[in-house]
């Protein structure tokens, strides 16, 4: 123990003799260590980021519709299948034994004004149902009622992000606002949902009833049905609306379906294929980083070794052990690849900060210490040799050693 | 009591093919408190045999005892240990660490004797003191001169208070008013009951021993005593 403090003071002191040369060997392992931490609080960030999306889509939601997503199907196959019809919406609920409850979909982009300001949005038409589909909630206000969707009023929803646009933090209700300079009386504020993956911003958008979205805007717009069903019963359901849809489209049993059920598996399946491609090429960087930089502190450690040869014999001579030279220089290498790995750890914490700005993410206490055993394991693999060889130098030639 | 016995020693060489005997079936036996010269002219076996008794070497065969054990029957940690304890080494060329302080190069041979921080200031500064080096503790060997730079490393030698003092050629690397300074500490080391074995060539540094052994082809050739 006390030895092992008297290595850890030399292996300082021979580290700071040799500043420039030390900090250079150590780079590799400074990029390791960084790349290995950047990569892990990239992902922790992602997934955190991706959990809440998700939940915002609806784990439990079935989007039944023409587009199949991420799909290798042609384009033009998927454009030329028959349209959804808002009938089968009552068919699906009628039929099924699962379905909690179906809303339909549709969406478009459209510039929105109040007074003089103005700002583009994404509209949706839908029906009464939909609050049932998703998972946020009306904060101030309310939703539209089934008598409202059928009448075709002019009334609106909007999101937090057009609230914050328009009004600040003042109360919308019952304010107008105008689409293609038709008036529409907001009557609820959605709850604020932030942005999908930290990019799309979800709070920019409005609702308003299908029936008027139909005669404001186009009945032909591709429609989606939301069908919701119990989180235990997914696959069962998704079955069941297939067997629904077949029989409503009367297909036979050897034709392919002419639409598509799909969930947010899909994404999770998108999600995992890009975080499996940020793990791969981290780990290859971290991995290309520390060989590399695990190859400079062994050369480093023979030069040390080389350097010191008489030092070693004055040592040897005076007593010390094979053991003792041996870990004097397995030390000098440690403490190398832990100054390199704490570097490289700093400027991870850093870069975290601005990563921050994009999505939440925080270096991982638990990844930092990994990554500062690995940088050890580095200097322990590395200058396992040249300690190896300076423990067996002969004191006698040593001694002699010019 | 007698310290050192070396009975029938070889020390054989193989150099290209050729045997070489660098030490040729040599004894010796060594008291307690006795000041000694070894001395030759260059490949006589001068500087193997300082080896052996350093226990730096060990020899092809024959008997080593060093205090009763047998030296020539151990392994590299036993012979490290030895060293340790019982040899103080002073060289030539010093040998000093040069980016350590004179206290630190003391503090060396207790660190490896697994000596505690507190204990080991106390003996290196007491050491130091002996050599009348007190002022120059926190001094690295470049703000030294020859002669202080020696004296470091006989405080260094004799900081684990050993059985023997080994000089190899001690004043080889000092002008003359040095080199008579570090003979003074030698004798006086002696005096103090030190047993001191001298390496040297010149017939003047082997004067101040009391005994002188002259080797010849890896024999010993002469084995007087001188009297004072």
């Amino acid at each position: 123990m006390l030895l092992l403090l008297e290595n850890f003071l030399i292996s300082i002191s021979a580290i700071f003799a040799n500043k420039a040369r030390s900090s250079l060997t150590a780079l590799g392992i400074v990029i390791g260590v960084f790349s290995v931490t950047m990569m892990g609080t990239l992902i922790t960030g992602l997934d955190k980021t991706f959990e809440g999306s998700m939940s915002f889509l609806g784990k439990n939601i079935l989007y039944v519709g023409r587009w199949e997503w991420f799909s290798d199907m042609d384009w033009w196959e998927m454009k030329n299948r028959p349209r959804i019809k808002l009938e089968y919406i009552d068919k699906i609920k009628n039929k099924s034994d699962l379905v909690l409850a179906v809303a339909p979909e549709r969406r478009k982009g459209v510039s929105i004004s109040y007074q003089e300001k103005n700002t583009g949005i994404e509209i949706f038409g839908t029906s009464e149902n939909y609050m049932k589909t998703i998972s946020s909630n009306i904060v101030s206000g309310r939703f539209f009622t089934n008598n409202e969707d059928r009448s075709g009023s002019r009334i609106i929803v909007i999101g937090d992000g057009v609230k914050k646009a328009f009004f600040g933090e003042k109360n919308p209700i019952g304010e107008k606002i105008k689409i293609n300079n038709i008036k529409f009386r907001i009557i609820g504020v959605l709850e604020e949902q932030g942005k999908f993956m930290g990019i799309w911003s979800l709070d920019n958008r409005a609702i308003i009833p299908l029936g008027t979205y139909e005669r404001i805007f186009s009945r032909r717009d591709f429609l989606t049905m939301r069908v919701k069903i119990p989180d235990k019963n997914l696959n069962e359901g998704k079955d069941e609306i297939m067997t629904i849809m077949r029989h409503l489209r009367s297909l036979k049993p050897n034709q392919k379906n002419d639409f598509s059920i799909n969930q947010t598996k899909a994404f999770e399946k998108q999600y995992n294929s890009l975080k499996l491609a940020i793990g791969g090429t981290g780990t290859f960087i971290t991995l290309l980083s520390l060989i590399v930089g695990g190859i400079g502190v062994m050369n480093i450690m023979f030069v040390s070794v080389k350097e010191r040869t008489r030092e070693i014999g004055v040592r040897k001579a005076i007593g010390a052990t094979k053991g003792m030279i041996m870990g004097q220089f397995l030390m000098e290498a440690i403490t190398i690849c832990l100054f390199a790995g704490l570097t490289g750890l700093l400027f991870a914490y850093i870069s975290s900060f601005f990563l921050n700005k994009l999505f939440p993410s925080t270096l991982d206490l638990g990844l930092a210490t990994f990554a500062i055993l690995i940088s050890m394991l580095v200097g322990v693999v590395s200058g396992f040799i040249p300690s190896y060889q300076a423990a067996n130098l002969d004191p006698i030639d040593s001694l002699r050693y010019e | 009591m007698t310290l050192i016995s070396l009975k029938s020693i070889y020390k054989i060489y193989n150099v290209g093919g050729e045997e070489v005997r660098a030490l040729d079936g040599v004894g010796l036996e060594i008291k307690e408190n006795e000041y000694l010269a070894i001395m030759g002219p260059s490949g006589s076996g001068k500087s193997t045999m300082m080896n052996m008794i350093g226990c730096l070497d060990t020899p092809t065969s024959g008997f080593y005892q060093f205090e009763g054990e047998m030296v020539n029957e151990m392994d590299d940690d036993q012979l490290a240990s030895i060293r340790n304890r019982k040899i103080g080494f002073i060289f030539q060329t010093f040998n000093l660490l040069p980016k350590a302080t004179s206290q630190h190069n003391v503090e060396i041979p207790l660190i490896y004797a697994n000596i505690r921080k507190n204990k080991r200031t106390e003996l290196a500064m007491e050491a130091l003191n002996s050599v009348g080096l007190s002022d120059r503790m926190h001094h690295k060997p470049n703000e030294l001169s020859g002669g202080q730079r020696q004296r470091v490393a006989i405080a260094r030698a004799l900081v684990n208070s050993p059985s023997i003092i080994l000089a190899d050629e001690p004043t080889g690397n000092l002008d003359s008013k040095s080199g008579h300074e570090i003979m003074v500490i030698l004798d006086k080391l002696h005096k103090a009951g030190n047993t001191i074995i001298l390496v040297t060539h010149e017939d003047e540094i082997a004067q101040h021993a009391h005994r002188i052994i002259r080797l010849f082809d890896g024999k010993i050739i002469e084995d007087s005593e001188i009297k004072k």
